[in-house]
């Protein structure tokens, strides 16, 4: 028997036939996650129910030496969820009970399978809703956004994942279930739930997640202002920020991207644009209604020709749905795409644009992009024809040359979407190697067998050891020798 | 797709082995590649999938199925878990609304299902049940016949059917729900075969009348005829009309359902129609689709397009017409619940909500989660009768949550299945298909008879 | 590099230190701490020295890590609203014009690596979050002297395990923070200040309401001494119009009035050779910590469930009762600083959950454990 029949056999007899999955077809289905290029059958699919039953898993796994893969709803984009084919796929899509919504404590508690507008759909009877809004949030997961700290169109002014799971209960890689965080803040310790936030199911895996609960605004206002070019749309934008105006967000999207999103979802943005931008602004109605006047100008200033005011909630959902779908949409227009997420100091936003457009030229590729502006999250989409020759690898030329783009400006390889399989090869690009020594200091204090989600995050597989002893600094003089 | 780039990886082993046995699709019609390369594989549909919602299984979701089907084109057999799986999607659509890259899957799984009746041996109770039902529900007659669980055991050879498919135990609560919601069968006359619009005439429109709805709800089609007249339409309501092949398109049985699409076309080129209006949600969208359905047939093809963009909901052809009969006041609080074939597969949305919002006196309230199935789909709720239940103890608890007095909808599948729920959870909820509320406020009839359906 | 020997003033918690080191740069705290290493000396850092008495005195000590000559703003990209600054930079002193590092230490005198490595935090973390919230990257010598960064100079950015939160608030026991990216947020144009006084009991209604209100407040503190009613200020800051309309609808809800930041505001609530308390609780639990026992005072963050608490006359059975009282409201309670006799006689930290997970991380970044020994929970 391998490990892994082993492995099947004993947990179907402690949890039951239902929760495995090893029909060969079956688990095709879960051979990739949101960044489907990546293909990898595991070796089993486990579907537990609760986290005892993930506590099991995972012992069983750290029995038996098997490597294992936590998965929520599968729409990663960096192939964070890409199983091991001798490994164990945790899929946490079951384990989606809302324990508890307490407005009064400001807080919910979830279970890792629970999708993320579920949370807000369930706290806003409450007057609250749950801030993080990934583009997915219709289905991914909150186990899945624990796990790569997603952000969404709205961080610029609520931030990410992390400021808002106040704990968790997790099952470290040896099968213990352990609470990080609390109900209350600032829990006496290291922030260990600081660092297992966007660890990307390399610490373990989230059972239970304790969120904040935002209060709803009392006001909200949007803004689709068109532009001719981006970098009108780019200078607007600077505009905002410098006259010290947060929104809730800023987003743009290019002639490609609007003209996806409107083959998808026919959003009726303004004809002719080169760029939009969609400006949200929330908060008390005084403070939203002062500075709505001053963004809108700012739009005006800046050569927006045309300027739209969300007049209800529909006319707000509209300019997002474009926005929202602009991935997915992509695929209207073009065979195949690869998502890029790189982060470039927002400032650098003209310039880098220009740069990208260049490569894009030389390679004879399209490049659509939809991005985050206030924050410099890029999402440049480029676009190919895998059955055209060589086309795929001249994608992927021009997406590593806007990571190396993103990395010269000083930016990041990855604003939201995780490092995961896809970004693993770049990891060096942006970290020394003591950078990533470090980190992984921190990966052998929670999975010294390395059996949490291998191969992903770090560029080289690398073992733990037993607790290293420090190398001797012979070239450093003793402090006696300096007096 | 772009070939995996593993970095300083190794390229994962392959632990699966070669496929063994014959490829699941045959040239005829498979899934096809194109329209499955139009998934990217986002998950949007996950969510808004009852399977999914259910199981919480990946291939029990539309984004799974696909992935199966595109296994199957790579050569995997079609095994008894790939067929598991594509039987167990009810076919609500609802997949389809969400997929912001267009991915045509109601196409997908139709083609799939054709191919599994043709090519996949299922085991004889299987077959039996299924026999049965094809053999009952596109036959108003027969259906017709079976009124009243007793008469139906007794009557028309079809006990022997019946006894050996177990289908009694299967068809029973449907039927048994059927029954009790239908009005008794003398009261409700057989509609004449055209009915004058009341004063001057803007269309000419057939009306179909339907299995289910002219064996069990015939009051339904008596309603929808008065308003079409009423709203200034001749009605010709042609005889014989058949089954328009919906159930058996859904489930895969192809040339039975382009047999019915045929002598429907027929039927209705001879009325000689403007329109051919339709007050069943799942029929409406499978006449939509008969240019599709009747695609390799030389003779057939142009005419099944000609005929399939003459075919409208009939709140559909009411909001295009635009109101002429004065609407007398309804004091209700209603719920409007989506029947999938109407808001999924159709996009009719909103043109039931503006006529209901039209009627003085009324108010419309939404059902959280409209998106989801209630385990109706056809004879999904029959061939899998307790996840069925479970999605409709679902719809039921957010229908009783809105607190309406009246459920309305367009599907007489929805209505049984929604008061058996309704009814299981303890609830009570009057029942009523959207043209007994309207024909109710043209004629002035108050709201009694429309709280009077109850669950 | 400067390297001297330890002065008099030179102990931690009583302890005294052999060396003292004072490195300008990153690279010469590496060179410090490589040679530290060598030597196997156990190392305090020392910032302002402001917090340098909270926990518990350490194991043992050799050298002390001054940072007083690390300092300076090393970037600041306004258009980014981002910054970098060195880790002995007084918080006091860093100046950005139109934009503020909405870090606030209640102890005058703190360094930005101080506040960091203790995690202190002031009124308005209500609205900016605390200094885990605010850090988007960090450079840190390790133990063994390595230099290593974790996360960048972009608000966005998910590249690698966020180290920077495992450092802040870990006591200088994995190693030396040198220098921080922060996020920077406008300083906003206009503030005002709605006050009131309540009796305990009503306190926790207020909060409620002053939720309720949709105002979003930057804080939300409250102080009561001993037993007379709690004094609660909420701060709002905004637009001129905002603020003005926001006070009065505040003003209506309290009973109370418009006004400008009390005395106490953003101060710890003990004096300095007092015993001072950290007590948390769940949002709808804060007026529990309200109820203190006799000598006691407490004051903080209402809006956050993080309250600071003096505790006088019987300490050991005031600190016993506040934990019981904390850990009830789903929070926790830490004596942050005490007299030594007062330190050897209570549990500073109380329960800790993941204490394991804890050493499994000072044993991997620490082997020899000797940064700050025993300083940290559970005698790390």
């Amino acid at each position: 028997m391998t490990p892994l029949q082993e492995l099947a056999a004993t947990l179907r007899a402690a949890l039951g036939a239902d929760r495995i999955v090893d029909d060969r077809q079956e688990l095709r289905t879960y051979e990739c996650d949101g960044l489907a290029h990546y293909k990898v059958t595991p070796g089993l699919v486990v579907l537990p129910r609760d986290a005892e039953e993930c506590a099991l898993t995972v012992r069983a796994c750290t029995a038996l030496g098997v490597p294992f893969v936590a998965r929520g709803s599968g729409t990663g984009l960096s192939g964070g969820a890409l199983p091991h084919a001798e490994g164990v796929l945790v899929v946490t899509s079951r384990m989606r009970e809302i324990v508890e919504i307490a407005p009064a404590d400001e807080r919910a508690v979830v279970e890792p399978g629970v999708i993320n507008l579920q949370v807000t759909k369930a706290a806003t009877p409450h007057g609250y809703y749950y801030a993080p809004d990934p583009s997915s949030q219709q289905i991914c997961s909150i186990g899945g956004n624990v796990a790569e700290n997603s952000g969404g169109a709205h961080c610029l002014k609520y931030g990410f994942t992390t400021n808002h799971v106040l704990g968790a209960q997790i099952v470290t890689p040896d099968g213990a279930l352990v609470e990080l965080g609390g109900a209350a803040p600032d829990t006496p310790g290291y922030d260990l739930l600081g660092a297992f936030v966007g660890s990307e199911g390399t610490l373990g895996i989230a059972t239970r997640v304790t969120v904040r609960l935002t209060r709803l605004p009392e006001s909200v206002r949007t803004l689709l202002a068109a532009f001719a070019t981006t970098d009108e749309a780019g200078a607007a934008t600077s505009a905002i920020i410098a006259a010290g105006v947060v929104p809730a967000a800023i987003e743009m999207m290019d002639a490609l991207a609007i003209e996806a999103a409107e083959a998808a979802v026919a959003c009726g943005y303004p004809a002719g644009a080169g760029a939009v931008l969609i400006v949200e602004l929330d908060g008390p109605a005084a403070e939203v209604a002062a500075q709505f006047g001053e963004v809108r100008e700012l739009c005006e200033r800046n050569g927006a020709f045309e300027l739209r005011i969300a007049a209800d909630e529909a006319e707000r959902a509209l300019f997002w749905k474009g926005r929202k779908s602009a991935f997915a949409a992509v695929g209207r227009i073009s065979p195949d795409y690869i998502v890029q997420d790189g982060v470039i100091p927002r400032t650098a936003l003209p310039e880098v644009l220009h740069r990208i457009g260049e490569v894009a030229a030389a390679h004879g590729v399209r490049v659509a992009n939809v991005f985050h502006a206030g924050d410099g999250n890029l999402h440049p989409l480029v676009l190919f024809d895998a059955a055209t020759e060589g086309e795929a690898e001249r994608a992927e030329t021009v997406s590593g040359a806007i990571i190396d783009l993103c990395i010269e400006y000083g930016g990041s390889i990855t604003g939201e979407h995780g490092v995961g399989m896809d970004k693993a090869k770049y990891m060096p690009r942006m970290f020394t190697g003591d950078d990533l020594e470090t980190m992984h200091l921190l990966r052998c204090a929670f999975d010294p067998a390395g059996l949490a989600n291998p191969g992903k995050v770090f560029p080289t597989p690398r073992l733990c050891g037993e607790v290293p002893r420090q190398h001797s600094a012979t070239d450093a003089p003793a402090p006696a020798e300096i007096f | 797709m772009v070939d995996a780039t593993w970095g300083t990886h190794d390229a994962p082993r392959d632990v699966l082995g070669p496929v063994a046995g014959t490829p699941a699709f045959d040239e005829h019609r498979p899934p096809r590649t194109d329209l499955i390369s139009d998934c990217v594989h986002c998950g949007f549909c996950l969510t808004t999938c009852p399977t999914y919602a259910l199981w919480g299984e990946e291939m029990d979701s539309p984004r799974g199925r696909i992935y199966l089907m595109k296994t199957g084109l790579d050569g995997e057999p079609m095994s008894d878990s790939m067929v598991q799986h594509y039987d167990r999607c009810l076919g609500c659509m609802a997949c389809v609304t969400a997929c912001p890259s267009g991915v045509r899957y109601d196409r997908l799984i139709e083609d799939t299902r054709a191919q599994v009746e043709r090519r996949f041996e299922r085991p004889p109770r299987q077959r039996a049940l299924r026999a049965a039902i094809f053999a009952l529900f596109p036959y108003p007659r027969r259906l017709r016949l079976l009124r009243g669980p007793l008469r139906a055991y007794q009557a028309s050879g079809l006990q022997q059917l019946v006894a050996r498919s177990a289908l009694l135990t299967r068809l029973g609560p449907t039927l048994a729900t059927l029954e009790s919601l239908a009005p008794r069968l003398s009261a409700v006359p057989r509609p004449p075969r055209l009915v004058p619009a009341a004063g001057s005439r803007r269309a000419v429109v057939g009306v179909l009348t339907g299995c289910v709805q002219s064996a069990f709800f015939p009051d339904v089609n008596s309603a929808t005829i008065r308003i079409l007249a009423a709203e200034g339409c001749d009605v010709v309501v042609p005889p014989a009309q058949g089954c328009c092949g919906a159930l058996s398109v859904h489930n895969g049985r192809e040339a039975e359902a382009q047999r019915f699409a045929r002598r429907l076309i027929d039927t209705f080129d001879r009325a000689g129609v403007d329109h051919v209006v339709v007050n069943a949600a799942g029929c409406g969208s499978s006449m939509k689709e008969y240019a599709d359905l009747l695609r390799d047939d030389p003779a057939y093809a142009d005419r099944a397009a000609a005929f399939a963009a003459k075919v409208r909901d009939l709140s559909e052809i009411l909001v295009e017409l635009g109101p002429a009969a004065k609407r007398h006041p309804l004091p209700l609080t209603v719920a409007y619940h989506d029947a999938c074939h109407l808001g999924h597969a159709q996009g009719v949305r909103a043109q039931p909500r503006a006529l209901l919002a039209g009627i003085p006196g009324l108010t419309v309230k939404e059902i959280a989660d409209p998106e989801i199935c209630c385990g109706s789909a056809g004879i999904w709720n029959v061939l899998n009768p307790e996840p069925a239940a479970e999605l409709g103890a679902r719809k039921a608890r957010t229908v009783l949550d809105t607190g309406a007095e009246l459920l309305v909808t367009a599907n007489p599948g929805c209505l049984m299945q929604v008061a058996a729920s309704v009814r299981r959870l303890g609830g009570d909820i009057a029942l009523a298909h959207t043209a007994a509320v309207l024909d109710a406020s043209i004629r002035n009839l108050g709201t009694d008879q429309l709280l009077a359906r109850r669950s | 590099m400067r390297w001297s020997k330890a002065g008099s003033d030179d102990h931690v918690g009583g302890v005294p230190a052999r060396y003292l080191a004072a490195p300008a740069s990153t690279e010469e705290a590496a060179e410090a701490l490589r040679a530290a290493a060598a030597d196997e000396l156990a190392v305090v850092v020392r910032g302002g020295g402001t917090k340098l008495h909270w926990g518990l005195p350490p194991r043992r000590l050799d050298l002390i890590l001054d940072t007083h000559r690390l300092t300076g703003v090393v970037e600041h990209a306004a258009g980014d609203l981002i910054t970098v600054v060195r880790a002995g930079t007084r918080l006091s002193e860093l100046d950005f014009g139109t934009q503020q590092l909405a870090l606030e230490s209640p102890l005058p005198g703190a360094t930005v690596g101080g506040a960091l490595a203790a995690n202190t935090s002031g009124p308005r973390r209500l609205l900016y979050g605390t200094a885990r919230d605010l850090v988007i990257g960090m450079t840190v010598v390790r133990t063994d002297g390595t230099v290593t960064r974790s996360g960048g100079k972009v608000v966005k950015n998910v590249a690698g395990y966020d180290l920077g939160k495992l450092f802040t608030g870990s006591y200088g026991t994995l190693g030396l923070i040198t220098e921080c990216a922060f996020r920077l947020h406008p300083v906003p144009p206009a503030r005002a200040v709605a006050l009131c006084e309540a009796e305990p009991a009503e306190v926790g209604r207020l909060l409620a309401a002053v939720r309720a209100e949709q105002v979003v407040p930057s804080a939300v503190e409250v102080d009561r001494t001993e037993s007379g009613p709690v004094s609660l200020a909420v701060l709002l800051e905004g637009t001129a119009e905002g603020v003005r309309e926001r006070a009065a609808r505040l003003e209506k809800v309290l009973g109370g009035t418009t006004g400008d930041l009390p005395p106490w505001w953003g101060t710890y609530p003990w004096p300095p050779d007092g015993v001072g308390m950290k007590l948390t609780a769940r949002l709808s639990r804060v007026p529990d910590l309200l109820d203190t026992p006799p000598g006691t005072t407490v004051r903080g963050s209402a809006g956050t469930g993080v309250l600071y608490a003096h505790v006088t006359g019987d300490v050991g059975g005031a600190v016993e009762r506040l934990r019981a009282t904390a850990v009830r409201a789903g929070g926790h309670a830490v004596v942050l600083t005490a007299p030594g006799e007062v330190r050897r006689a209570v549990d500073m930290w109380g329960p800790v959950p993941g204490l394991e997970l804890m050493r499994r991380v000072k044993d991997r970044f620490d082997p020899q454990h000797r940064f700050a020994p025993g300083r940290f929970v559970g005698g790390i």
